[in-house]
């Protein structure tokens, strides 16, 4: 949090009261740089990198890859494979991160996290291959392989959040009459909301990177502007394909993160 | 003090809210149970402290009146009713809670902490909100301020004042508290306790205490069970009892020593009759201070300013001395204590003062009258004797239980 003596140095003399705590509502100025300054330097690298394309005299080849309907559609592509996995990630890691920190399920909470912890282990383009070898190519096929590989992260972070939900707490609730189901509900969930956001917000960005391997299970994606880069030595097109996954990839977790601040719980 | 618990006594068909019958909690994989078949019963409206040393059970027992600790076997009556079946969480809703780590909800405001067991009992917003502004009240803190705070905002001891107010939400005919004040230093500790017991007689509450500090227990109990390993009952009786006749060595070991000083915690200074003493205003002339000085036999006249609050002590000598104006004579009246202050207070602010005695004011600080070391004495000899003659009363009927045993079925 920031401190509270930059807040009071940073308003100017005849701001009010009232900018001073909407500036406190909004968590200080170093949140708010954090809002503003990420789009900014990613919309200038893009602008950038169009500038670069622009200046470059593309051949028949890289016209191919590098217009703006190929470009478009790798790019929703690419969203859709992050998106949709990532929701199934969270679909299938919270419940099961849930059921596995209820007290009956700790004998086989070890068994759960090793499984996960394979699916993490293995590299994600011998995950996406075998895949591709067993179960077929496609997008289906890539979300597989996807949800696999970010499961983890939201899993363990679920089971950290909950686990670290002090006792007291939950006896407290319990002592006042709260059902073990509104335990969970109205303490736990509440508490571990950070903890559990940062394991998606994680499993979002493995997923942007992961997904760019998804071109070579015939997924497509932005994977595909930089093989196709790759494989016919054309520069620009690698430039272009690798950037925007970058700037993909940071702009979803600017996006976490400020989701992040607005569903943290307030008084934490 | 002494009277109320007199007449006590004399009420033997008062109600039992809680009864306990054999109640044992046996862990798996150990030999002995940690709870072995405790049996008492806990009057309506009183305050019973569990006491013992650490591992002696106290908190287990406490647990199992509500059922966070299943007990293994034995029996829980609550009013009535035999609730060892019961459901759990709708017989919790029925029961205060506090620990000692308060457990307030960090992600919820004030008014949501208070307002959480009103809730669950289906009561409307308004009477929640009500309701919630009626505690915060009742524990000394400012509904329009603190409503909306976030528990890290407050003080240790604000907490605590909200954990109290949280647990008294859906007005539970019984509290169950678990070292409440055990994590507070302890002039707060003080106050806190101070303001339990003036809360505790508006609300009239079955209290169960746990603690491991005797000097606590003898403060906020109406009847002490101390307790030795799994729970076994030494003495379960008035903190007057306990201190004047101690059933074994082991609840004597457990008082520690000095039984007698602790016994003057059990006497406030409004019960006892107040000494007077020579006292003038301010602005009264030397000539009259010397004439009232001559008459009383003290050595020394007490100064009061114009709303009776004590000012100065005045000795003949300080009056010899011409050159200072009378207001200016004589030493600060510092020592003065409160009608609610126990006599060990009033001992501990005997010794700093001057004079040998403390003054007694009021809430507003006026003058009310002094004790001296001489009533002390007077109260100490009238406890002992009380204790022996209920002794002699009681003679033979020498077991844990509480008298109304029988009437309350």
């Amino acid at each position: 949090m920031a401190d509270p003596t930059t807040t009071v140095d940073i308003a100017a003399p005849g701001v009010g009261r009232g900018a001073d705590e909407l500036l406190a509502e909004l968590g200080g100025p170093s949140r708010l740089w954090r809002w503003i300054v990420t789009p900014v330097v990613l919309g200038g690298i893009c602008v950038a990198l169009y500038v670069y394309v622009q200046g470059q005299e593309l051949d028949r080849i890289e016209v191919a890859s590098l217009n703006a309907p190929m470009i478009r559609q790798r790019l929703i592509e690419h969203l859709h494979l992050t998106l949709v996995s990532t929701f199934f990630v969270i679909l299938i890691a919270v419940p099961l991160g849930i059921v596995l920190t209820r007290p009956w399920a700790r004998p086989v909470t070890p068994l759960f996290l090793g499984i996960a912890n394979i699916g993490q282990a293995v590299p994600s383009i011998g995950v996406l291959v075998l895949l591709a070898v067993t179960v077929g190519i496609g997008f289906e096929q890539a979300i597989y392989a996807l949800v696999l590989y970010a499961t983890l992260p939201v899993l363990r972070n679920t089971m950290v959040g909950l686990d670290q939900v002090d006792p007291s707490l939950i006896e407290a609730a319990r002592g006042m009459g709260l059902t073990s189901r509104g335990v969970l509900a109205r303490i736990e969930l509440p508490l571990a909301v950070p903890v559990m956001l940062a394991g998606i917000r994680t499993a979002l960005v493995i997923n942007v990177g992961t997904a760019a391997l998804a071109t070579f299970i015939g997924a497509g994606g932005l994977g595909w502007i930089i093989n196709q880069g790759n494989v016919q030595n054309r520069t620009p097109v690698l430039l272009t394909g690798s950037i925007l996954t970058a700037v993909v990839a940071l702009a979803l977790d600017w996006i976490a993160g400020i989701v992040e601040d607005v569903l943290r719980p307030k008084g934490l | 003090m002494i009277d109320e618990t007199e007449a006590t006594a004399a009420v033997p068909e008062q109600q039992v809210m809680i009864r306990l019958e054999s109640l044992t909690k046996r862990y798996p994989g150990q030999a002995e149970p940690a709870v072995d078949a405790i049996s008492m019963d806990i009057p309506t409206g009183e305050v019973v402290v569990l006491v013992g040393p650490s591992g002696c059970g106290k908190t287990t027992t406490l647990k199992m009146i509500n059922r966070i600790i299943e007990p293994t076997s034995g029996r829980i009556i609550l009013d009535g009713d035999d609730v060892t079946h019961a459901n759990a969480d709708h017989l919790r809703r029925r029961i205060g809670y506090v620990i000692q780590q308060i457990g307030l909800f960090p992600h919820m405001t004030i008014a949501q902490n208070v307002g959480l067991v009103p809730g669950l009992l289906g009561w409307g917003r308004d009477r929640v909100g009500e309701r919630v502004d009626e505690l915060l009240e009742l524990v000394g803190l400012e509904p329009s301020e603190y409503r909306s705070r976030y528990p890290k905002e407050l003080s240790g001891g604000q907490r605590q004042r909200v954990g109290v107010a949280r647990a008294l939400g859906g007005d539970p005919p019984v509290m169950l508290m678990d070292e409440p004040f055990g994590a507070i230093d302890p002039i707060t500790r003080d106050r806190l306790q101070n303001e339990f017991l003036r809360i505790q007689a508006d609300t009239q509450k079955t209290v169960v205490f746990v603690t491991h500090d005797i000097d606590e227990a003898i403060k906020m109990g109406d009847r002490i069970a101390i307790l030795s390993r799994q729970s076994h009952i030494a003495q379960y009786d008035t903190p007057e009892t306990i201190l004047t006749a101690p059933a074994d060595g082991f609840v004597e070991d457990f008082i520690g020593s000095g039984a007698a000083l602790k016994r003057l915690n059990l006497t406030r200074v409004r019960d006892v009759e107040l000494g007077q003493w020579a006292v003038a205003p301010v602005d009264e002339d030397r000539a009259t201070l010397r004439q009232m000085l001559a008459d009383s036999n003290h050595g020394s006249v007490l100064l009061v300013d114009d709303q009776n609050r004590p000012q100065r002590w005045v000795t003949g000598r300080d009056l010899a001395r011409a050159s200072e104006p009378v207001e200016r004579i004589g030493l600060p009246a510092t020592a003065q204590v409160e009608p609610h202050a126990t006599l060990r207070d009033a001992l501990d602010e005997m010794v700093t003062s001057t004079v040998g005695c403390v003054i007694v004011t009021d809430s507003r600080g006026a003058y009310q009258g002094v004790v001296d070391l001489e009533t002390v004495m007077k109260a100490v000899d009238e406890m002992r004797t009380a204790a022996r003659t209920r002794d002699r009363a009681a003679a033979g009927a020498g077991t844990a239980r509480v008298d109304p045993d029988g009437e309350a079925g």
